[in-house]
């Protein structure tokens, strides 16, 4: 087993490492940018039915 | 409660049917993998014999709560004054019954295809069967009703059992393929019926302690 | 708040990796035996530390959320087992490159190697249940009980795995044999690296919990929403 090899076996060890956390940060990332998007819609799905529920409101009382 | 479900099963059959038939297939399969008739066939006889087992095992336990489904019966067994860890370790007893079936049949069938005398330390042999088979079915019984509701419920079973149960395997395939070789059994090799025993005792007491929160209606 | 902690715990983190990567590459010389690759310890040994304590410490989070029924302990439970199951494979992947200059294999099913693996199946499937699960509650109550089944079982699979096989490279550090056996300069790097790793972990367990939280939020908004409309 040569110093070469050996080397290039400890650079492969490093990047799989540093790959994988890669990996997930990436996907931690995705996930937090899909749940902001997913939160804004769902409030402003909310502020709409509400806004429909108070109109309808007045048009009971009269 | 295991009565009930053992009533049915005999009845019916439908599990060890299945299960039975799916093991033999693969001691079937298993000799075209390897020559049957070696010498070192008893290498193997523990290992072969356990997948087996564990796989048919599954097909058990699939129709265990499963079997609970229709007209809403878990429901009606929930409520009942049944606690949960009695109606746990009351699958699992059925369970345990059943799979204790199957392998008897698969041994059988097993010393005849692969020439392997599996009569020379039968006490021992019972033993190590009857403890494996209890550690099988009690986390058989205690996921197949953690899973029956979920959808994929036939995919989800296995994925979470078979890495929890390799001690189990590993103990068992190992002191069979002790039994079922031509050494004498050596003091040592007692180590993995001990470790049989913890498991079967650690897990039983684990699913008794749990049996409230994962059945809880 | 909590996103202040982890960006802070990132920066020290890269700080210190910093200094531990310039000793682990210029400080220390290269390994009589083994060459160069044995630097590779210096990741693979607190990256396995790091995620078996992991498991145990999410299972005290289980054992916490079963007893107070707060969701954000089976928050922090999930997040701390998708957090140990990464620093497991680390420990699994980079095992497995050392092992193939200095074993001539990928893979020995030596007994740390293969526990590990098991551990890492085992956590897989928790984590699969958790995707099958719609209900919060219901989610949360059926996968700590798995994760309570799950630990318990990582003690006897590192037993069990052990008396079966027996090839790795016994104890070496300093905290299991009392010092003497390795350089003290190796032994210490393999400590100081263990914080750099250590904190990032924490850094990624807080920003899972913290979108663990988000995405209930988003749950029962929606449930408003469908309320009132």
């Amino acid at each position: 087993m040569n110093m070469a090899q050996n080397s290039t076996f400890l650079f492969y060890g490093f990047l799989a490492a540093w790959v994988l956390m890669l990996f997930y940060v990436i996907s931690l990332a995705r996930r937090g940018a899909r749940l902001k998007k997913e939160l804004e819609d769902v409030k402003q799905l909310v502020n709409s039915s509400q806004k429909d529920r108070q109109k309808e409101i007045p048009s009971r009382v009269r | 409660m295991a009565a009930k479900d053992l009533a049915i099963e005999v009845r019916t059959k439908e599990s060890i049917n299945a299960a039975g038939a799916f093991s033999i297939a693969i001691l079937v399969i298993f000799s075209f993998a390897f020559d049957p008739l070696s010498d070192s066939m008893h290498e193997f006889a523990g290992g072969l014999l356990w997948v087996a087992f564990a796989f048919a095992g599954a097909l058990v336990f699939n129709r265990g709560f499963a079997r609970e489904l229709p007209n809403e019966c878990l429901d009606a067994l929930l409520s009942s004054p049944l606690s949960a860890s009695s109606l746990i370790l009351g699958k699992a007893l059925a369970n345990f019954v059943m799979l204790i079936a199957v392998e008897l049949i698969s041994l059988f069938v097993f010393g005849i295809f692969y020439n392997i005398n599996w009569a020379k330390h039968t006490l021992e042999l019972a033993a190590t069967l009857a403890l494996a088979t209890w550690g099988i079915a009690v986390l058989g019984s205690v996921f197949g009703a953690m899973t029956v509701n979920l959808r994929l419920r036939e995919l989800m079973l296995p994925v979470i059992i078979y890495p929890l149960l390799i001690p189990l395997l590993i103990s068992a395939i190992e002191f069979t393929t002790i039994l079922l070789g031509v050494d004498p059994i050596a003091p040592s090799d007692w180590l993995w019926l001990k470790l049989l025993l913890l498991y079967d005792v650690v897990f039983t007491a684990v699913s008794i302690l749990l049996a409230d929160t994962i059945l809880v209606n | 708040m909590r996103e202040k902690l982890a960006y802070g715990l990132s920066i020290a983190a890269a700080a210190m990796f910093t200094y531990t990567l310039y000793r682990i590459f210029l400080m220390l010389p290269d390994e009589l035996m083994q060459g160069a690759i044995y630097r590779i310890m210096f990741f693979h040994i607190p990256a396995g530390i790091i995620g078996m304590i992991g498991f145990f410490v999410s299972m005290t989070m289980s054992i916490w959320y079963l007893s107070s029924k707060d969701l954000n302990f089976d928050s922090l439970a999930a997040s701390v087992v998708e957090v140990s199951v990464l620093f497991a494979s680390i420990n699994i992947v980079t095992g497995s490159i050392w092992a193939r200059i200095i074993w001539g294999v990928w893979w020995t099913w030596d007994y740390r190697l293969t526990s590990q693996l098991v551990c890492v199946l085992i956590f897989f499937g928790y984590l699969a249940l958790r995707r099958a699960i719609d209900e919060p509650t219901q989610r949360a109550r059926l996968s700590a009980a798995l994760n309570i089944f799950g630990c318990v079982d990582v003690v006897i699979v590192w037993k069990s795995i052990e008396w079966f096989r027996n090839n790795h490279p016994g104890p070496v550090l300093s905290i299991r044999t009392g010092g003497g056996q390795i350089d003290p300069r190796m032994d210490h790097t393999v400590y100081l690296n263990l914080i750099p790793l250590l904190l990032t972990g924490i850094a990624l367990v807080l920003i899972r919990t913290r979108q663990e939280a988000t995405a209930r939020e988003i749950d029962s908004l929606r449930r408003l929403a469908h309320a009132a409309a």
